[in-house]
């Protein structure tokens, strides 16, 4: 059994590599929040199931959804770069820094 | 239990005792050093992320010497009365429980060849790695008759904290009718469309408070700047009359100022007893790199943009406003996001961590109006020896009130998420 299929049963996460996920992460992280505290218009992205993680991130990469920032963040993200945010951010637990 | 979770259970397991097998050769050696210069948007966050993600395995020094840190992004909210001082206000103890080590000095003196920073009270830090990110010092000589002996007297607030405090004093006494005048700096600096929004916060500050009689004249080295149709809309929609933007071929150049008087004279017109001058002045990368022989005639730092690493000492990082980043604005969000590709190569370097090919990304949102806000932005990689855009955005002239007043829910939102990224 390979090192990322016995990570993958770990969790019970999808095919993303969640280190590149890790590392891809911190273009969302400067503004949205890990610890799942959510400001102003920014709202929260840990926890998400990961193929609703996937299809948001596709419809602001093929512009059905409007946000500027979101269609230019999406739009470089291969399909495999998606899949990894989806398994990293939706193994967070959406309530980590809320007390 | 079904046979997946057995199998992953002794998967796991086995995982284990290779961590344990592995550990005493780690425990063998002194623990690699990262020393970190400056505690703005990219050292707090290299800092941040080379501790988090390293998970002990590397020490890190983080060398700031103000106990507290000022927001430059922000600050012209403050300046136009829509933040108050303490919120761009922000502290290092987030940092420090994560086991980063403060130091409260500053770094005199980088001896590249020993690899040490010596610190202004003499200490020495020895480091494997060196992250400088020291933000710009102003070019006190840049404006004729201008210095920084006079920066009381016509303030630049171009570095936060005092001088932050002292414009927005200065702007608050403007009478009414009174005329201020902003002299703009020269590319490249800090925060291209800034010294716009901060016209913008100034002209509703002043509207707010009933002093719509002012008058703001802006004398600008450059014939373009960052957003410019979108504030020139701006000033038009919300401060009819008040600001008027003046490129190099109408004023002919700024020929002096006189600080005791307020007196502002261009080769086109001598603005006399102005009531507030701000001057921004050219700008150079902070002067323990420059001393380091770290930047080139630029002011600046040439770094490869496959890891943000000095083009001129392989053991030093130089990030944000102080290095030549291509494309990239020099901005906090640019900063935080070249922060992160140099901690992810230290880890590389240092603890043998994976590491993927850089990737930066920025996005710039500036008010004009309490409701109304515009954004830029891009994402950003390396290519042909530079950081180059990859894609780009703007916000287009005549949006809708309901979208503007969207983006400065982004905006705020997007501060909490920077601050709390870099230092929570």
């Amino acid at each position: 059994m390979s090192v990322s299929l016995l990570l993958s049963a770990i969790t019970g996460a999808g095919a993303g590599d969640r280190q590149l996920g890790e590392y891809l992460s911190g273009e969302c992280v400067t503004c949205h929040q890990i610890s799942g505290r959510e400001v102003g218009a920014v709202p929260v992205i840990t926890g998400w199931p990961e193929d609703h993680f996937v299809a948001v991130m596709n419809s602001y990469k093929e512009k059905h959804r409007d946000n500027r920032i979101m269609q230019t963040i999406a739009g470089r993200l291969a399909a495999d770069e998606i899949e990894a945010l989806a398994a990293y951010f939706g193994a967070i637990s959406p309530q980590l820094g809320l007390r | 239990m079904d046979f997946n979770r057995r199998q992953v259970l002794t998967g796991t397991a086995a995982f284990a005792g290779a961590t344990i097998l592995g550990s005493p050769v780690v425990l063998a050696q002194a623990k690699p050093k990262v020393v970190v210069i400056g505690g703005g948007a990219g050292g707090a966050t290299a800092a941040k992320y080379i501790a988090k993600d390293g998970a002990g395995a590397i020490a890190v020094t983080l060398v700031e010497p103000n106990a507290n840190y000022q927001t430059c992004f922000h600050s012209n909210l403050y300046l136009g009365g829509l933040r108050d001082y303490a919120s761009i206000t922000h502290g290092y103890t987030a940092l420090a429980r994560m086991g980063i080590e403060l130091v409260s000095d500053r770094a005199a003196v980088i001896d590249r060849d020993k690899k040490q920073v010596v610190l202004a009270g003499g200490q020495r830090l020895p480091y494997d790695r060196l992250v400088m990110s020291p933000g710009i010092d102003l070019k006190y000589d840049s404006v004729p008759g201008w210095s920084q002996a006079a920066e009381e007297a016509m303030p630049h607030a171009w570095k936060p904290g005092a001088q932050t405090l002292v414009l927005r004093k200065r702007l608050d006494a403007v009478p009414n009718g009174g005329v201020i005048v902003m002299i703009a700096p020269p590319n490249p600096y800090r925060c291209p469309p800034g010294p716009y929004e901060r016209v913008s916060m100034m002209a509703h500050a002043l509207k707010a408070a009933g002093k719509d009689r002012c008058k703001i004249f802006v004398i600008d080295p450059k014939e373009s700047f960052s957003k410019q149709a979108l504030f020139q809309e701006g000033w038009d929609n919300h401060y009819k009359g008040m600001v008027e933007w003046l490129g190099p071929k109408v004023h002919d150049g700024v020929k002096s100022v006189d600080p005791a008087s307020g007196t502002v004279v261009t080769g086109f017109e001598t603005y006399k007893n102005a009531a507030l001058v701000n001057v921004i002045p050219a700008q150079m990368a902070g002067a323990i790199v420059r001393e380091s022989s770290l930047a080139n005639a630029s002011g600046f730092c040439a770094i490869d943009p496959n890891s943000m690493k000095s083009a001129v000492d392989a053991n030093i990082y130089v990030l944000g406003d102080a290095s030549i980043a291509g494309d990239m604005p020099k901005s906090a969000f640019s900063a935080n996001s070249q922060a992160k590709v140099a901690a992810m190569m230290i880890r590389g370097e240092l603890a043998a961590a994976r590491t993927f090919p850089a990737r930066y990304a920025n996005t710039c949102w500036s008010m004009i109006n309490a409701d109304d806000c515009v954004k830029i932005g891009g994402t950003y990689e390396a290519k042909d020896g530079k950081i180059a855009a990859s894609s780009t955005f703007v916000s287009k002239t005549g949006e809708t009130a309901e979208l503007r007043k969207q983006q400065q829910a982004e905006n705020m939102g997007w501060y909490a998420g920077i601050t709390t990224d870099m230092l929570g």
